[in-house]
């Protein structure tokens, strides 16, 4: 299996590099290399989260389609590369590979980025470059650190180290544990480490933006969870509150923001803030294995409901307005409006706090989805237009009918069920 | 026949048989044949109330019928029926009255304008009583008791048009101060909700206190004592309370007799049977069913529980003498039976309440021991029940048949109405504890309760219910001169017709003579018939006699109008109802509406909370002024600050 899951990504990467390099002479070619690899890559996955990545993935794609850039093509291929490092790190045991995947998703937004019509846009790329080198390198140094702590490579000492008692693995470990939630919220900007998101959401291209915003957000959260429950220690329960505080700064500063901003990208990059947040409170549960696939499956489904609601919207921004309606569905859909995609991440979310009994967290995650309302409503009437037949609302149909999957199967058991599954591969990552 | 198939029928039939004229409202023809139907239904309940009386068991645990359906899944709240002896007997009494009334109610209510919610509502009200009656669980009679309320509403409220004077209650534009005296329909059904309402909330969180302290809600099963014991003194009292807010407030005791009275406005019918007979005696009815189990004479060790029972004595006594007292002053018929009613009223919690210090001689009932005074404050409230209704159901035929709810009738009318005429005087001295008849022996056994607590020295509850009694006498005497021999002189008589109205209250009075009768063959009653041979309950009887004879010679004394007028605007009680308890009701409503809204709309909308939201939006914002040096040094700050803080946690742990 293993043999033939390496083989396929082989293949996969092949086919992208070749569609890269076709793209110069025929800029279709790159578009049809990703495809054909993403397309690879769905057997990389389990079944329904490779859906999900590759529609995600696809209407990425799509969209740079509207994007006369100057790369000719090569774009689609990071896209593509992406993608596959998505879906790779679903089944991936090992964790050099859990770090390489991190890496592959993040270097290709260094260009893409910076990807605008007529010249590179280089004041976006320095600040955003900026950020996710040392955001990358915190990770990393945090997840070596973690292991370290948790096996004691290097330290001589063969202490398989759960941390009990000896105390020097407890600092280690508390100081890996913070770099790396450090590193994850600079990388998908999470407050107060944001200071990024609105300047290069607002600067940026909207098409490349909403890869950022959309299929880059999913690796590092993975990777994070993947490293953070196995190496999880007897004062791992204590320090959870870090991230718990630092999910609650987010929420409040994104949708606080978000209200008072006018400008549609901001509005979203705020948002963005604030969706990040929600997704970080589930970090409390890692270390009560029998919850964590609850957090799981919220978390996943609020990246996904986050990733395709922005597509749709700076889609919309760069068309200059989509068909109302479809605004208005992934305006509820942020909301958390039943039975969308959105509404069933925040309550699987809700769901793994409350068994953690972090109320106070609850009762605050409730309240910024009550306040983040009137900015999504007045967002999706901005944007929202008649109905035109163009790429845009093409674009915005599919986003819309990924969040109306969970319509269609109502209740989510098999989300929920494959997460199990998901879950059980976690404690082999080491 | 199974047991919950007679349940059912009891139940049931009644609401059953009054969906067609519901569903029917529209058709004049249908609206005028379907009535037969309601009462039919109702006896269908007679017979199985009757059924339950002779068959079912009498003693516990066998009389207790636990449904095999479980209502609320593991609250332990279910259906529970009990046929003991206050519910069999108030069962019977109950659909019988309500059989009676219905009949007169034919000939009573046809031509009316809304037959359809009089009917539906009339046996509603049946349906909710018996379920009251006959529950054992305190959450399903609550359900009974909220369905007491809801018909009474509807059935004060019947002609919500206020367009027919006869139906109010006061001399129309008559002011007193700043309020008229006077009360349309539309009004009195008003009151009466909102004063019911005020007793139920308590007593619904009575109910909820007792279900989480004592684990059951039978009030057959609950350990009484042991409940008042873990809830102390304070708690006792405090419960007792707000059980007892639903059931002063549903029997109108003072301070809460306003609504009765302008409960006249509803139809005669509904006035005889829900506010005489049975469901303002339902807070009499439940008092006396807890007390029967409570048995508060053997819990003399419980702190509080004393203060509890002499409290209701006084209630009730008081009530029971300000009832009679303001119906020496007045003229309306019915408002005058309102009156007294509540004094009755008043002397079954007072004498229920007696029980307390009564330890002798205790009755064996159906293998039950209880006080005698519970027993007389029952069979005080069957005979007054039957009575009552009867003059209730008379005076229904006099507004008829003079067309005015005043007083009127001389003897020159009351020839033209004889079975009328004798039915009143029948009615009022087997009522009042006139020797030899039906409440004689009654009363007797209350003044010999009221006597024994001389030895607890207490001696004002005697003299109170010797009061009472005297007044009560007077003013029955003084309603029945009034009406048939001592009146003005009728200026309209319309005398045709009205069989079915005689039936029905010959039947109801009827009944008087069985219970006299089953008073001397009864041997829990016993203890009446050797109260009634004492001297001294002779003597009071001879006094009430008396008094009896007295007002029947003068009903009216002119010289003492001032302090009529005093006791017919019932002691300004109406101020505390409609003037006092709105002004609370506005200042309240003022205070929300000019501070409370302000300080929620000053916090919410305008003040703190959009200043807080624009301080940190502010903030937010001044962090992006587009430099990246800026950001960097942001970024790196928290970091090396977080870090500083894992260091020093650190530190921590590593000592």
């Amino acid at each position: 299996m293993a043999v033939t899951v390496n083989t396929l990504a082989i293949v996969a990467l092949v086919i992208l590099v070749l569609g890269a390099a076709g793209s110069f002479k025929f800029r279709p070619l790159g578009f049809i290399g990703a495809l054909i690899a993403i397309f690879i890559g769905l057997a990389l996955c389990p079944f329904y989260y490779g859906i999900f990545i590759f529609l995600i993935a696809l209407v990425n794609l799509l969209s740079l389609v509207a994007l006369q850039d100057i790369i000719k093509g090569v774009d689609y291929c990071l896209v593509g590369l992406m993608a596959l490092a998505t879906m790779y790190i679903f089944t991936s045991h090992d964790f050099a590979m859990v770090l390489a995947a991190l890496v592959l998703v993040s270097v290709p937004t260094y260009i893409l980025v910076m990807l605008r019509e007529g010249k590179a846009n280089t004041e976006v790329g320095i600040k955003y470059i900026t950020f996710m080198v040392l955001a990358t390198l915190m990770f990393l140094t945090g997840a070596l650190i973690l292991v370290y702590a948790h096996t004691g490579i290097g330290s001589g000492s063969t202490a398989a180290g759960a941390g009990a008692g000896a105390g020097g693995f407890s600092y280690i470990y508390a100081l890996g544990y913070v770099l790396l939630v450090l590193g994850l919220s600079l990388e998908v900007g999470v407050a107060p480490l944001h200071e990024w998101v609105p300047d290069v959401f607002t600067a940026g291209d909207p098409i490349p933006i909403s890869i950022i915003a959309s299929l880059a957000k999913i690796v590092p959260f993975l990777a994070a969870m993947w490293i953070l429950i196995p190496t999880s220690t007897a004062i791992t329960p204590s320090i959870v509150m870090f991230t718990a505080v630092l999910a609650a700064i987010s929420m409040f500063s994104g949708n606080i923001g978000a209200l008072t901003a006018r400008e549609p990208a901001r509005v979203l990059a705020y948002s963005t803030v604030a969706n990040m947040g929600y997704v970080l409170s589930c970090f409390v549960v890692i270390v009560k294995p029998e919850y964590v696939f609850y957090a799981v499956v919220g978390g996943l489904l609020m990246l996904f409901a986050n990733g395709v609601g922005k597509i749709g919207f700076f889609n919309a921004i760069k068309g200059e307005g989509a068909f109302s309606p479809l605004m208005y569905l992934l305006a509820f859909s942020f909301i958390g409006m039943p039975p969308l995609m959105g509404f069933w991440g925040k309550l699987y979310i809700l769901f793994s706090i409350a068994k953690m009994e972090y109320f106070w967290l609850v009762a605050i995650l409730v309240i910024n989805s009550a306040i983040s309302i009137p900015y999504y409503i007045r967002l999706a009437g901005e944007l929202g237009a008649p109905w035109r037949m163009n790429l845009t609302n093409f674009i915005c149909i599919i986003a819309v009918m990924v969040t109306l999957l969970t319509v269609l199967f109502v209740p989510v058991d098999w989300f929920v069920n494959n997460i199990v599954s998901i879950v059980h591969t976690l404690g082999v990552v080491l | 026949m199974n047991e919950w198939v007679v349940f059912a029928l009891l139940f049931l039939s009644p609401v059953v048989s009054s969906i067609p004229i519901v569903l029917l409202y529209k058709s004049r023809t249908w609206t005028a044949r379907l009535p037969y139907l309601s009462v039919f239904g109702i006896f269908i309940s007679v017979l199985m109330s009757l059924y339950i009386f002779f068959n079912f068991p009498a003693e516990l645990p066998d009389c207790r019928f636990v449904s095999p359906y479980t209502w609320i899944p593991g609250t332990g709240i279910d259906i529970v029926l009990i046929t003991d002896y206050l519910s069999r007997y108030m069962g019977v009494i109950t659909a019988l009255i309500a059989f009676f009334i219905g009949l007169y109610g034919l000939d009573y209510m046809r031509g009316d304008y809304r037959p359809a919610w009089y009917w539906f509502f009339f046996n509603l009200f049946t349906a909710s009583m018996l379920l009251v009656v006959y529950s054992d669980n305190l959450f399903l009679l609550f359900v009974g008791w909220e369905g007491l309320g809801a018909a009474s509403w509807g059935l004060i409220g019947h002609w919500f048009r206020d367009d027919d004077e006869i139906a109010y209650v006061g001399v129309p534009a008559r002011k007193v101060g700043p309020l008229e005296f006077c009360w349309p329909p539309s009004f009195g059904g008003w009151r009466a909700i909102s004063t019911i309402r005020f007793g139920d909330v308590p007593m619904f969180f009575a109910i909820a206190a007792i279900w989480l302290f004592a684990g059951n809600l039978n009030i057959s099963e609950i350990a009484w004592g042991e409940l008042f014991m873990k809830l102390g003194a304070a708690g006792t009292i405090i419960l007792c309370s707000m059980l007892l807010m639903g059931l002063f407030t549903k029997s109108a005791q003072v301070p809460f007799s306003e609504w009765l009275m302008t409960a006249m406005t509803g139809p005669t019918t509904v006035s005889a049977l829900l506010h005489s007979a049975t469901m303002v005696a339902a807070g009499a009815y439940v008092f006396i069913k807890l007390t029967w189990y409570i048995q508060p004479w053997t819990l003399h060790s419980v702190p509080g529980l004393d203060v509890v029972y002499l409290f209701v004595l006084f209630v009730g006594l008081l009530s029971g003498l300000y009832g009679a007292l303001v119906a020496t002053g007045m003229l309306e018929r019915k408002v005058l039976l309102a009156a007294s009613t509540m004094s009755s009223l008043g002397l079954m919690f007072g004498s229920a309440a007696a029980s307390y210090w009564i330890t002798e001689p205790l009755m064996s009932v159906c293998g039950w021991e209880v006080s005698l005074a519970v027993l007389v404050a029952f069979w005080y409230l069957a005979v007054h029940a039957f009575a009552k209704a009867s003059l209730f159901l008379v005076s229904g035929h006099l507004i008829h048949a003079t067309h005015t709810r005043f007083s009127v009738g001389n003897l020159e009318f009351s020839s033209k109405m004889k079975v009328t005429f004798a039915i009143t005087v029948i009615a009022t001295t087997f009522l009042v504890g006139m020797p030899p008849f039906t409440a004689y022996w009654v009363k007797s056994a209350m003044d010999e309760v009221m006597e024994h607590l001389l030895h607890e020295g207490m001696l004002l509850p005697l003299i109170l219910l010797l009061a009472t009694s005297l007044t009560y006498s007077a003013i029955l005497a003084r309603f029945t001169s009034l009406n048939f021999i001592k009146g003005e002189k009728p200026k309209h008589e319309h005398l045709e017709g009205g069989n079915l109205m005689k039936l029905g209250y010959v039947l109801m009075a009827s009944v008087l003579f069985i219970l006299w009768y089953l008073i001397f063959v009864s041997e829990e009653t016993e203890k009446f018939v050797h109260a009634g041979y004492v001297s001294t309950s002779l003597l009071v009887g001879i006094a009430i006699l008396v008094a009896y004879l007295g007002a029947i010679y003068k009903p009216r004394i002119y010289s003492l109008s001032a302090i009529g007028t005093f006791f017919n605007d019932r002691m300004y009680l109406p101020y505390l109802n409609d003037y006092i308890i709105p002004r609370i009701g506005f200042f309240v409503a003022h205070l929300v509406h000019h501070y409370g809204n302000r300080a929620i709309d000053g916090f919410f909308n305008t003040k703190v909370m959009p200043g807080l939201f624009g301080l940190i939006s502010r903030g937010i914002r001044a962090i992006q002024t587009g430099y990246l040096a800026r950001y960097i040094r942001i970024v790196l700050g928290v970091v090396m600050f977080i870090l500083i803080l894992v260091s020093i946690g650190g530190v921590h742990l590593w000592l």
